[in-house]
This record gives structure tokens, C-alpha cells and sequence, in this order.
């Protein structure tokens, strides 16, 4: 009876590229959105992942960058560095602020870097410098293009005029980009002096970085120490709390698009087959005979789906940074999961719509003339 | 003729069926009695309207009677629980329709094949059986077609190779030469008759078609629902502008017959196979001449 579905479907070419292209495109719609959070949720966490610090102290109940405000005094930094199993710190400053170029306004995370900066600098400089100094920045080379600007010009930062002396790569993300500039501009620029916005640690060579975040917890009060994992995972939960809604609308809209399609071309593919599901409950073959055949009908037309979907998803994943649009798209195996489930839940409820049809089915139609 | 239960392959005592109820009441069968022996063939005529269909269909089991028994190999079916029918009607009879009924997705071999793999048989050797039974019904070359590419009377032999690959006692076929052309339907025949004869199993045959007349065994008149008249038929003898021919029995004109000369004689067949099988033992068949 596979074989009869596998023949049914191919037979009417017109309606399997229906079936087939409408749950795509319903599968396309989940998995690229899938595609492009993954791809935020990477990115976003770009510069924690590229900080080179094994261990990321914020004030007290802070446990991220996105949305959020940090202070500790400078002192932090003397009393982690005494920690047992601490091998070095470099605090950063930290806001979110826009970078004006002419008329573009970019969101980007302002980062203020010490003279001789060891950890939090950019780490893949395309062209220029790596550590600003006063009246300097250096900036994501996608959102300086997309600007119109390169080395040399000038950039807004919070009123001030900004020179770009490099330009980094990797730094941005479909929320945000990373601008660096020198803790003195930045302390200039707000005002406050003795403090810092984070504290970036760098444990000894063979100490876990958990062991030591809990002796810095120990030794220093009123902070929030985290591991980078964890301070990465935070990160990426306060994108994934944003997002979630708007993902399960969308996968949603996607599934009711996929189910909507199945269901009528299933129902349509049944209702022309009358004759011939009638001829075979007359010859012999039990409704049970028949619903698997249209349920295999279904999954194998979902299975092609699937896979035209992933195929033009990929597509994209691949074409999309070529045509200059600021977005990573990552397929996760997560995702993955999910869509087959979907898709399987897909084939599932559309083959059970024409089950009365086949249950309604007269096998004595068969010796009837057409 | 009196033959004892056992005996027959069907055995239909005091068949009724009726639609509706009170005023609008219709008897489309009444009070049908009717015994099937291996290997005879029993031809059911009667006009439009005259409840044969309803008949066939209570005998194949696809419709429950209102009254009376249907006994089938000593199991009364007409008893039986709807749910045990496609089982009987899978592995004890074989259908030919008018229609030929194939499915149009799938080739001569798969249309064959499916029927066996709905009874349990193994894809592969389910396979072999379809392409073996196909293959003695001369559609080697035909295999692999789709039922839009094959004629009428290929189409009825793929469907008549459907109806015995489950090796059911009981051919039931609907105005099996209705759709075909005068020599395909005497070629048709001609299957039929050998399938009664050869292989023993019982052919109840519903049809217009007088010239089946010739190989039926018996033919029964229904009208209104009613067994009217009761023919056995002996075998046609060859009169004047009518030849018989000699493999098959049945009466062929000679001007449309094909024709071959043995030993100084003409001889008339109603199909091509008729006159190959003739041609590999002439001795074997009771010579008249035509």
C-alpha cells in the first residue's frame, strides 16, 4: 500500500507540487525564523564568547549585557585580583547607545577599554587599529558599509564626535553591534570616575573557572560573578524571552498554512480516488488498508516538504551574508526536531480529514456503472 | 442434479433482498436459490433493472441479503460479522468488472501485485506471482505498462490476472466482454472457460452478451428479481454459415473467424489463443469439421 501512495502522489504532478511547495513554504516560514533567532542568539553573545575572560563579575543582580546597567567600584578589581586562582583583570565600561553616522542611527553596545586593554578588545580587526585612544573608535565593518563610512571619518557617540581607526568583523548582530572606545572618553563622556561597568577575569592555567567564580564570591561582596558560559547563557535567555512570543505566532501562522494545505489536497487527492479506494474495500482491502495509504500519501508529501524547506533555508543561510544584509542564519538541531515534529503532526491531522470519506465508502459500488 | 453440500463451492438458499420499508418497500431480489459446482460456469442474464447486480453483490459479499443463506466452501458468509468480509472477498473470490476497475497510478504488475500483498503475501513474492500469472495471459511485454497505455483487452486480462492471484474458488465477473471488441471478448472468454475447466474454479458470470451462452454451463433468466428459467446448455453444433471451434467450443462465423487448413480441413477459431493452442496438439481436441 506504500507503493500505491507513492504512485497516487506522483501521478498528478500539479497537485503534489501544491501539496509539496505549499508545506515547504509553511516549513520554510518556521525553520528560516528558527534560522535567523539561532543566528541572533550566536551573535548576540559574540563578544562575551570573543571576550577572552573565563569569568565575568557585574554588580550585584546583573546578570547580563542586553538591557542592562552595570557599576562596580574600581576597587572590584584589586580585591578579585587577589583571589586565589585569578591570573588577571581588565574592567570595561559598558552602555547602549546609538552610533550616529550622518543620518543612519546604529544601536551598538558602547564598550570603554583601558590603555593596554588584555580582554573585551575586538578580536578580528579587518583594517586599523584594535585599541582606540581619546577621540577614537573602532566599529563593526558591516554597519560602518551600510553607513557609508570607513577610516578616517566621523562618528556620533552620546554628543561626541568619534574618528574610526578600526574596523571589525563579527561584531554585529540583527539587535545590535559592538562600538570600542577608551575608558577615559567614556568616563568623560558619563561623568563618573572610579567605577567600572564589568570586570572581565582571567583564571590560571588548569583552574576551573567555576571553582574560582565561587572563591571570588567568597572573597568580594555585593557582586554577581558568572562564568563566561553562563554569563553567555543569560545573554541569550533575555533574547530568547523576547523572541518567544513572536516565534510560537509565527510557527503558528506556518503550521495552520502547512495543516490548510495538506488538509485539502489530501482531502481532494481522496475525494478523486473514490472509485478506485471503493474498488479496492470491494476487492477486499480494509479501511485500515486505506487510511495508511493515505497517510503515507501525507508524510511522504510532508517528508518532501521538509526537506524542499531545509534545502531553500540553507540557500539562504548561505546567500544571505553575500547580499549585505546584517543577519546570520544558523539551523540548529533543536530546530530541526522541532519542524519534523511538525511536520509529522502535519501529515498526522490532515490524513485523519478524510477518514469518513473512506469509512463511508460502499465496497458494492464497485459493480455500479459509472 | 442433485450434488451434496460439499460439493458445491456456492450454495445460495432462499436469497431475498429488499430496500426501504412500508410503502416504500423494493424487493430487488426474491427467493433466490442457486448452486455453484468447481468448475462450472453459470451465466446470469436478465434485462436492465432485474436485480442481478444486487445478486452478484450478495454473492461476492458485498451486500448482506435481507433473508435467506449464502454458504461458501461450507461457511455461511452471510452470517458472518462485517468485519471478517473484505477477508473472504480478499482470498475466496475473484472480481472482473466491466469497467476493469485497474488503478490508474500503478503498471499491469503492481495492479496485479497489491491484491496478494492485501492478503499477506510478501511484496517480492507477491510480485512474482502478479508477473507469472500476467505472463501466461500473454501480457509479457505489458509488465510495466500503466492501465492508459494498455487496450481493452489487455486491461481485462491484467484484471482477470488480479482476480486469481489469490487463487480464490469463485470468479465473479460483471459484463466481463461488454467493453471490448467482438474478437477480444471471444479471447476473453476463452480465459474464462479454461480457468473453469483447467483449474477447477466455480465462474458465475452476469452479462447481455448471448455469445457467453457458449461456454456457460448453465444460464439463468432473472427478472424482477426472480430466477424465471433455468437453461443447460449443450455444447452449439455447427449448422449452416456457423462453424465451432474446436478448442473452445464456442460457435464462431467463419467469415470473421480466424482460420487455419489441417490435414485438408478448415478449421475456425474465435480467438488468437484458441488457434495457438490448436496449433501445439492438433490431436488433443475432438475434430469436427467446420
Amino acid at each position: 500500500m506504500i507503493s500505491l501512495a507513492f504512485h497516487n502522489l506522483f501521478q498528478n504532478k500539479i497537485r503534489m507540487l501544491i501539496s509539496v511547495g505549499g508545506v515547504a513554504l509553511a516549513l520554510l516560514l518556521i525553520l528560516s525564523l528558527d534560522a535567523i533567532f539561532s543566528g541572533v542568539e550566536k551573535r548576540v553573545t559574540a563578544y562575551i564568547d570573543n571576550s577572552g575572560a573565563d569569568i565575568w563579575v557585574s554588580q550585584d543582580d546583573v546578570f547580563n549585557l542586553h538591557m542592562a546597567s552595570s557599576s562596580l567600584p574600581d576597587s572590584v578589581a584589586r580585591r578579585v585580583k587577589t583571589v586565589q586562582g585569578v591570573a588577571s583583570v581588565s574592567p570595561i565600561m559598558y552602555l547602549t547607545n546609538n552610533v550616529v553616522a550622518g543620518d543612519e542611527r546604529n544601536l551598538a553596545y558602547i564598550i570603554g577599554l583601558p590603555e593596554n586593554a588584555k580582554f573585551g578588545i575586538p578580536w578580528k580587526v579587518l583594517v586599523g587599529r584594535d585599541l582606540p585612544e581619546e577621540g577614537e573608535v573602532v566599529m563593526d565593518r558591516g554597519v560602518a558599509e551600510n553607513s557609508g563610512i570607513g577610516l578616517g571619518d566621523d562618528v556620533e557617540i552620546l554628543g561626541e564626535e568619534f574618528e574610526v581607526v578600526g574596523l571589525s568583523e563579527g561584531t554585529a548582530s540583527l539587535v545590535n553591534s559592538v562600538a570600542f572606545i577608551s575608558q577615559k572618553d567614556f568616563e568623560t563622556m558619563r561623568g563618573s570616575y572610579d567605577t567600572i561597568s564589568f570586570l572581565l577575569v582571567k583564571v590560571l592555567e588548569g583552574e576551573s573557572p567555576e571553582i574560582v567564580a565561587e572563591h571570588i564570591k567568597a572573597r568580594v561582596r555585593d557582586v554577581t560573578v558568572q562564568t563566561r558560559v553562563q554569563f553567555a547563557r543569560q545573554e541569550r535567555q533575555v533574547v530568547k524571552d523576547m523572541s518567544t512570543d513572536l516565534i510560537t505566532i509565527m510557527n503558528l501562522i506556518g503550521f495552520l498554512i502547512g495543516l490548510a494545505v495538506m488538509a485539502l489536497t489530501v482531502y481532494t487527492s481522496t475525494l478523486s480516488r473514490r472509485r478506485e479506494y471503493g474498488m479496492l474495500k470491494g476487492l477486499g482491502a480494509r479501511n485500515i488498508d486505506l487510511y495508511l495509504t493515505v497517510l503515507a500519501q501525507a508524510i511522504l508529501s510532508v517528508m518532501l516538504g521538509f526537506f524542499f524547506g531545509l534545502a531553500i533555508t540553507l540557500l539562504l543561510t548561505l546567500v544571505i551574508p553575500f547580499i549585505g544584509i546584517n543577519l546570520t542564519m544558523v539551523v540548529s538541531p533543536a530546530s530541526l526536531i522541532k519542524v519534523g515534529a511538525v511536520s509529522f503532526l502535519l501529515a498526522a491531522i490532515s490524513a485523519t480529514i478524510p477518514i469518513r470519506q473512506i469509512a463511508g465508502l460502499d465496497p458494492a459500488m464497485v459493480f455500479r456503472r459509472r | 442434479m442433485i450434488n451434496s453440500l460439499n460439493d458445491k463451492t456456492l450454495q445460495i438458499s432462499h436469497v431475498s433482498k429488499r430496500y426501504g420499508a412500508g410503502t416504500t418497500e423494493v424487493t430487488a431480489v426474491h427467493d433466490v436459490s442457486l448452486a455453484v459446482s468447481p468448475g462450472e460456469i453459470v451465466l446470469i442474464m436478465g434485462p436492465s433493472g432485474s436485480g442481478k447486480t444486487t445478486l452478484l453483490s450478495m454473492l461476492g459479499a458485498l451486500l448482506k441479503p435481507t433473508q435467506g443463506t449464502i454458504q461458501l466452501n461450507g461457511t455461511i458468509i452471510s452470517a458472518l460479522a462485517e468485519n471478517r468480509l473484505p477477508d473472504i472477498r480478499l482470498k475466496q473470490f475473484g472480481f472482473i468488472f466491466q469497467d476493469f476497475n485497474l488503478l490508474s497510478a500503478l503498471t499491469a504488475l503492481e495492479n496485479v501485485a497489491i491484491v496478494a500483498e492485501l492478503a499477506g503475501v510478501k511484496p517480492s513474492e507477491a510480485r512474482r506471482k502478479a508477473a507469472s500469472l500476467l505472463i501466461e495471459l500473454g501480457l509479457s511485454e505489458r509488465l510495466n505498462f500503466l492501465p492508459e497505455k494498455l487496450s481493452g483487452g489487455e486491461k481485462q486480462r491484467v484484471a482477470i490476472a488480479r482476480a486469481l492471484v489469490n487463487d480464490p474458488m469463485l470468479i465473479l465477473a460483471d459484463e466481463p466482454t461488454a467493453n471490448l471488441d467482438s474478437k477480444i471478448g471471444h479471447e476473453i472468454m476463452r480465459l474464462l472457460r479454461r480457468i473453469a475447466q483447467e483449474q477447477g474454479r466455480s465462474v458465475v458470470i452476469v452479462s447481455h452478451d448471448q455469445r457467453i451462452k457458449d461456454i456457460a454451463d448453465r444460464v439463468l433468466w432473472l427478472e424482477d428479481g426472480e430466477i424465471k428459467d433455468t437453461v443447460i446448455t449443450l455444447a452449439p453444433r455447427a449448422s449452416a454459415g456457423v462453424a465451432i471451434d474446436p478448442v473452445c467450443g464456442m460457435s464462431v462465423k467463419p467469415e470473421q473467424a480466424i482460420q487455419i487448413e489441417w490435414k485438408g480441413q478448415i478449421y475456425s477459431f474465435c480467438a488468437q489463443g484458441c488457434r495457438n493452442e490448436f496449433i501445439e496438439d492438433p490431436q488433443k481436441f475432438n475434430l469436427e469439421v467446420s
